[in-house]
């Protein structure tokens, strides 16, 4: 009896644990750029440099232009890049106006910001997962 | 490291992604992007910032023991990309800290940026000078939580001695798989002085005083390097830098009997400096340390040769309370001599509380309190006379707001 119970409880913890696991690695945003950046892909790193400004060009030599969904994925741009938004935003103003880097624009709602992104040639921006990107596309982050 | 594509797909559909339509003007203005036909956009963003300054007992950074509006920064910058891997970007700042800069517009930076690769990329013109966490940025209030930077570090009316060269860079990023990434900037070029700024200032407040009389200084070359390592704990990064100033001179005069060594002399020195920095950032906190010691090494044709260096260490923190209200605090020690660290005027410090408010994304209101000992920074003996120098503490008050877009 005691023996099923604990076995029971360690069923339990484990279902818990693997819930709680999945939870936390789905992530709270989904990657989308103009249909000019040619990588379809990229992966954790890639994604940080990119949105960092270590990587400020695409492979073909374009700029990368980012594009910040103002208020509504600041947990997806501490996931993606470990800063929260208010220190992701001092950190592009420091790369701005020391001449360093090109500080991220800005868009209020989400139709202003898949606009700019189809518009803006090396465009990237982060949506709230499961946002329909027509006329954009959706990069994978592995 | 450039993006690592797993699979790539060139896109053919777009080609009117950022032609403007059969409707758009030829000239427009689209948030901060001026679009000119066909041409890539021009990025503009700008900042203006007025302060006030307030202290009990002596005057520091301006005429503070009656109060001084004279604190105010202000810079418009613009930026291409005409080319691939390829950025123009300019910036014009004016400043006025006490008597030094007076709102007279210069170019703080100007350059053409190239990026061969993430590793290596490459800077010509003005440039903004790397150095520590705040150097490049020392005069940009909206990029810190608080005020006044350590001022033994960061003095607000040097940075015509510090801010930029007229030369260029090499720089890159280097990622070092699971030991982080390691960026670096090397760089060389002319420092261009003005009769405005905090060195000029100083000098003629040292030397106008009768027999001697100040009678000018001159540019100088420096070279610098600066490493960082963002290390693989997140948030966590370590730097070291290290510059040199060759042969910054002034001239000066001594009004006496050329029997007695009167006549026109010349002096000039040689300023090496290293620097090492330590910052971490975990969720809405932030956590600084650096300390950076500095040697002059002078040729005087009156006074002979001499030698000296000065150090000085900070260490802070800074707390996002919520989207609207951050608090910071900082303490900080400068010698100005590091063989003669007790005495009148041998050293400066300061303890620092800072509120920062943010009521809207482009505005930015701060109120801040410096309970300082030591007077090694004041540097204004006409308003400061160095007979009423002692150790007390003393309080300063400091007000900001900026706007920015």
């Amino acid at each position: 009896m005691k023996t099923n119970l604990f076995n029971s409880l360690i069923l339990a913890l484990a279902t818990l644990w693997i819930g709680f696991s999945a939870a936390r690695a789905e992530s709270t945003v989904d990657v989308i750029a103009n249909n000019s950046v040619a990588a379809a892909s990229l992966d954790k790193a890639g994604l940080k440099d990119t949105l960092t400004g270590k990587t400020a060009y695409w492979p073909g030599g374009e700029a990368v232009t980012i594009i910040v969904l103002d208020g509504k994925t600041d947990a997806g741009i501490e996931e993606s890049t470990g800063m929260s938004a208010s220190a992701f935003k001092t950190f592009w103003q420091r790369l701005a106006f020391s001449g360093r880097g090109k500080q991220p624009k800005t868009a209020d709602t989400v139709e202003k910001l898949m606009a700019m992104v189809a518009e803006t040639k090396g465009a990237i921006a982060l949506v709230p997962a499961g946002t329909a990107t027509a006329g954009v596309k959706k990069i994978e982050v592995k | 490291m450039t993006p690592n594509v797993r699979s790539a797909e060139v896109a053919t559909n777009d080609k009117s992604a950022a032609a403007p339509s059969k409707e758009q003007s030829f000239l427009r203005l689209d948030g901060t992007d001026l679009h000119i036909g066909d041409l890539p956009p021009i990025t503009f963003h700008g900042f203006a910032s007025q302060g006030f300054l307030s202290s009990d007992t002596y005057n520091y950074l301006g005429k503070t023991k009656e109060g001084s509006f004279e604190f105010t920064e202000a810079a418009v910058n613009a930026s291409i990309s005409p080319f691939a891997r390829t950025r123009i970007s300019a910036q014009a700042f004016l400043f006025d800290v006490g008597n030094v800069g007076r709102w007279s517009l210069g170019l703080d930076y100007a350059m053409i940026d190239y990026t061969l690769r993430d590793e290596i990329g490459f800077r010509a013109g003005r440039i903004r000078r790397p150095e520590g966490i705040y150097n490049s940025i020392q005069d940009i209030d909206l990029t810190r939580t608080s005020v006044l930077l350590p001022q033994g570090m960061y003095d607000a009316r040097w940075r015509d001695f510090n801010a930029s060269v007229d030369g260029g860079s090499v720089y890159g990023n280097i990622g070092m798989g699971g030991a982080g990434s390691f960026s670096y900037e090397v760089y060389g070029g002319q420092v261009q002085l003005t009769e405005q700024g905090g060195v000029a200032r100083w000098l003629q407040d040292l030397l106008n005083n009768p027999p001697t009389e100040y009678a000018g200084l001159h540019g100088f070359p420096q070279a610098g390097l600066q490493l960082w390592w963002t290390t693989p704990i997140e948030g966590l990064r370590a730097g070291a830098a290290w510059t040199e100033a060759f042969g910054f001179s002034y001239d000066y005069k001594l009004n006496v009997p050329p029997v007695f060594g009167g006549g026109p002399h010349h002096s000039e020195i040689d300023a090496p400096s290293e620097h090492v920095s330590l910052e971490y950032q975990h969720k809405s906190w932030t956590f600084q340390a650096e300390y950076k010691h500095s040697v002059y090494d002078s040729k005087d044709d009156l006074r002979g040769p001499s030698k000296s260096g000065n150090d000085t260490w900070y260490v802070g923190a800074a707390y996002r309370v919520n989207k609207w209200f951050e608090v910071g605090s900082y303490y900080t020690e400068y010698y100005a001599d590091v063989s003669q660290r007790e005495g009148t005027d041998a050293f400066q410090k300061d303890f620092a509380l800072s509120l920062r408010f943010d009521p809207l994304p482009w505005w930015i209101v701060k109120v801040e309190g410096h309970s300082i000992h030591g007077t090694a920074l004041l540097r204004d003996n006409a308003n400061n006379p160095p007979a009423m120098h002692n150790n007390d503490g003393w309080f300063m008050l400091a007000l900001k707001t900026t706007i920015s877009f």
